[in-house]
């Protein structure tokens, strides 16, 4: 009885299902016969690159009446519905700012299938750019901007607050007098601003200012002096290798504000010139933040915009950073072989070792432990976030805030903590290079280098390296890398072998390792210049040249050999 | 008469400065202070919310500066204090002046025309003049004399 019972439930079961499937399958049927045809296309760009937000409508060929109109889609597509009664002498127009309106005419056979009721597929759609006033006053909005920054007249934040406003500005009160003069609206500009990069950034921002104050920078930069006994060959390059692991989890301005004090009083102490520490320090920390997502402001924008993970980051970074770092120390040896030579140990003065051994405490172990705790748990989430998508930023946010709840500071010290003049930089920076974007500066350049490396990727990896390591040498390399993002990203879909973001290291190591080659190179040297300044140990920008520039062709070059040996032989 | 001042930077170009201090504590017998003063103006273009992270890195650091200076006086038979002030370096030297009734203040002589945090000739000459103003105290400038 009771198996039958089972039998007859199972039936009824699967009956259930198969009336479902049935039903289910006859409503689609009747959904695709009710469905009304449409026109489907795609819109691409002379880079073949889909254009999004383009007005295209529908209308016959003697009037100017619009039947229909949509818009496409991100990825370039759309489906314009056609109208019951469909006339003869159909006319397709694509309208988009910065590109050149195109019109479209529909075959005959086109509009009698669309009379049919079949929907149709349009051939690709080539929109060609425009190069109207706006192209020129966003592009000059934004060179305006680079100088500002570079020369040091206006904040950065200041610098790119104002790139924004004024390009809103020439867009909303220019646009009533010539439609030329239209770059974008607000809700199209803060497309442009990638959250990702903001949240990533402002997590890392509190995690920091809670480590900072714990004291381990100048305890491990007191242990390196231990370690070495004073012999300051060792000294040096534990000092670089602490240095730059540190700028690899943290920003590499917040090491060196905190490893340059010490290390001029372990210099002092020990009776050596500072410089000889401090230069190869602020070197390494370059060349080491960008073994890690998270180590460089550059890499942040890079993995979020391509996409890069922190493993990828680590593995595909990792062994040209130790390479550059190896360079990096002989180098220091050598261009310092005398300053190292000329003391050590033996004339620390036991005043002074005194005085470095009470200030080498760690001065809130309990946050220290906690934070620690922290740290691995963001590492090993930064770590396995790509298998759970979990998003950089998540886990930045989420670290900040166990943090915050365990350690339980004095919250509006935490708020203060937090940078926000960079986050608005960021966002202001977003929406400039946005602009230059929008008008198609971006797709021009891209065309420039394309057209100079054609289908070569070895030629592509060389130019965006070398390029980006030598402008990033004048031109500070956060909006440089912005604007390079896009450039690269087309590279990237038109090189053959390019789909494995090799072009993005290339950036990666061009722009961060670029910043060795001059003092406003990188913010982390002005700062270690300002700091050594103040201890009566000027950095000239002739010194730092002088210094710098041979560092960034061996880091580069050697940086470099890795990535043509992991992307083209392994 | 109640002492001397001598404001330190640190580096090679402020032991004639540190020198020209000990041998006037050493005629005159008054006692020494040296005064290093932390200025952040530098971080106003790239980590203006760090002021007050580095504002007690460099505070020590200036300490540690001072601690060197002491020592080399002391091996010259001369006791010397350290004090370390944050602000604007000559207001700072006025005030200590004040606050110690100096009768003496050393000074460095400009080395970088365009170095911002220490002064130019002109500045420096301005300066002195003020100073002496102010605090009744005499400017000995390290390498130049008494003013």
């Amino acid at each position: 009885m009771r198996r039958e019972l089972r039998f007859w439930s199972l039936v009824a079961l699967l009956a259930g299902v198969a009336a479902a499937l049935v039903l289910g399958s006859l409503g689609g049927a009747q959904a695709e016969e009710s469905l009304p045809p449409v026109i489907t296309g795609l819109v691409i760009d002379s880079q073949d690159q889909p254009v999004e937000s383009v007005l295209v409508t529908l209308s016959t060929a003697d009037s100017e009446a619009v039947l229909s109109e949509t818009e496409t889609q991100a990825d370039g597509r759309f489906a314009l519905p056609v109208p019951e009664i469909i006339p003869a002498g159909l006319l397709i127009h694509f309208d988009r700012p910065h590109f050149a309106e195109t019109e479209l005419a529909l075959s005959p056979e086109a509009v009698e299938a669309l009379q049919t009721g079949e929907s149709i597929v349009l051939p690709d759609t080539v929109l060609p750019r425009q190069t109207s006033a706006a192209f020129w006053i966003a592009t000059a909005i934004f060179v305006i901007m680079l100088v500002l920054i570079a020369t040091g007249v206006l904040h950065n934040t200041l610098a790119a607050l104002l790139g924004a406003s004024l390009v809103f500005l020439v867009s909303y009160l220019g646009s009533p007098l010539s439609e030329n003069l239209y770059i974008f609206g607000f809700e199209r500009a803060l497309s442009y601003v990638d959250w990702n990069v903001i949240f990533l950034i402002m997590g890392m921002m509190i995690v920091i200012a809670v480590i900072e104050r714990t004291g381990i920078f100048q305890w491990l930069a007191f242990a390196a002096y231990r370690l070495s006994r004073g012999r300051l060959w060792l000294l040096l390059p534990i000092l670089m290798v602490v240095t730059g692991v540190a700028s690899a989890f943290l920003d590499n301005v917040t090491t060196m504000l905190l490893m340059t004090p010490i290390t001029i009083q372990i210099a002092l102490a020990i009776g050596v010139n500072p410089l000889a520490l401090l230069l190869p320090e602020v070197l390494a920390s370059n060349v080491v933040g960008i073994s890690t997502l998270i180590g460089t402001p550059t890499n942040i924008l890079i993995g979020s915009y391509a996409g890069i993970s922190f493993n990828d980051f680590l593995i595909n970074q990792t062994p040209g950073v130790v390479a550059a770092l190896t360079g990096l120390v002989f180098y220091s040896w050598f261009i310092y072989r005398r300053d190292l030579k000329t003391s050590g140990g033996g004339g620390m003065s036991s005043v002074l070792l005194e005085k470095l051994e009470e200030r080498a405490q760690i001065t809130e172990p309990a946050h220290l432990r906690k934070a620690a705790w922290i740290g691995l748990g963001m590492l090993v989430l930064f770590v396995i976030g790509e298998q759970l998508h979990l998003l950089p930023a998540v886990t930045a946010i989420i670290g900040a805030t166990a943090l915050l709840v365990w350690i339980r500071p004095d919250i509006e010290e935490m708020i203060e903590a937090v940078d926000w003049t960079t986050l608005v930089f960021f966002i202001s920076l977003f929406i400039v290079v946005g602009a230059i974007q929008e008008v198609g500066l971006i797709s021009l350049i891209a065309d420039m280098i394309g057209g100079l490396v054609g289908e070569n990727l070895v030629a592509a990896m060389l130019v965006v390296t070398w390029f980006s390591a030598i402008l990033s040498m004048v031109v500070a390399n956060i909006p440089f890398t912005a604007a390079m993002l896009p450039v690269v990203g087309y590279l990237t879909a038109t090189i053959p072998g390019a789909e494995s973001l090799v072009l993005f290291y290339c950036l990666s190591v061009g722009s961060a390792m670029g910043g060795n080659g001059s003092l406003i190179g990188a913010s982390a040297n002005m700062v270690t210049a300002g700091i050594s300044e103040r201890s009566g140990h000027p950095i000239s920008y002739v010194y730092f040249f002088k210094k710098g520039f041979p560092a960034l062709l061996i880091t580069v070059a050697l940086a470099m050999v890795w990535l043509l040996i992991r992307f083209l032989v392994l | 008469m109640g002492g001397i001042v001598c404001a330190v930077r640190g580096g090679p170009d402020s032991q004639p400065t540190i020198d020209r201090a000990i041998e006037l504590a050493q005629e005159t017998e008054l006692t020494l202070h040296f005064l290093y003063v932390v200025n952040l103006d530098f971080l106003s273009f790239t980590a203006s919310t760090r002021v007050h992270t580095i504002s007690k890195e460099m505070r020590q650091m200036g300490e540690f500066i001072l601690l060197a200076a002491q020592a080399k006086a002391a091996s010259q038979g001369v006791e010397a204090g350290g004090v370390v002030r944050k602000g604007n370096v000559g207001e700072e030297i006025v005030a200590l002046c004040h606050e110690l009734e100096a009768g003496y203040v050393v000074l460095g002589q400009p080395r970088l025309q365009h170095d911002e945090s220490v002064f130019t000739q002109q500045l420096l000459d301005e300066f002195v003049e003020e100073a002496e103003r102010l605090t009744g105290a005499k400017v000995v400038l390290a390498g130049g004399g008494v003013q």
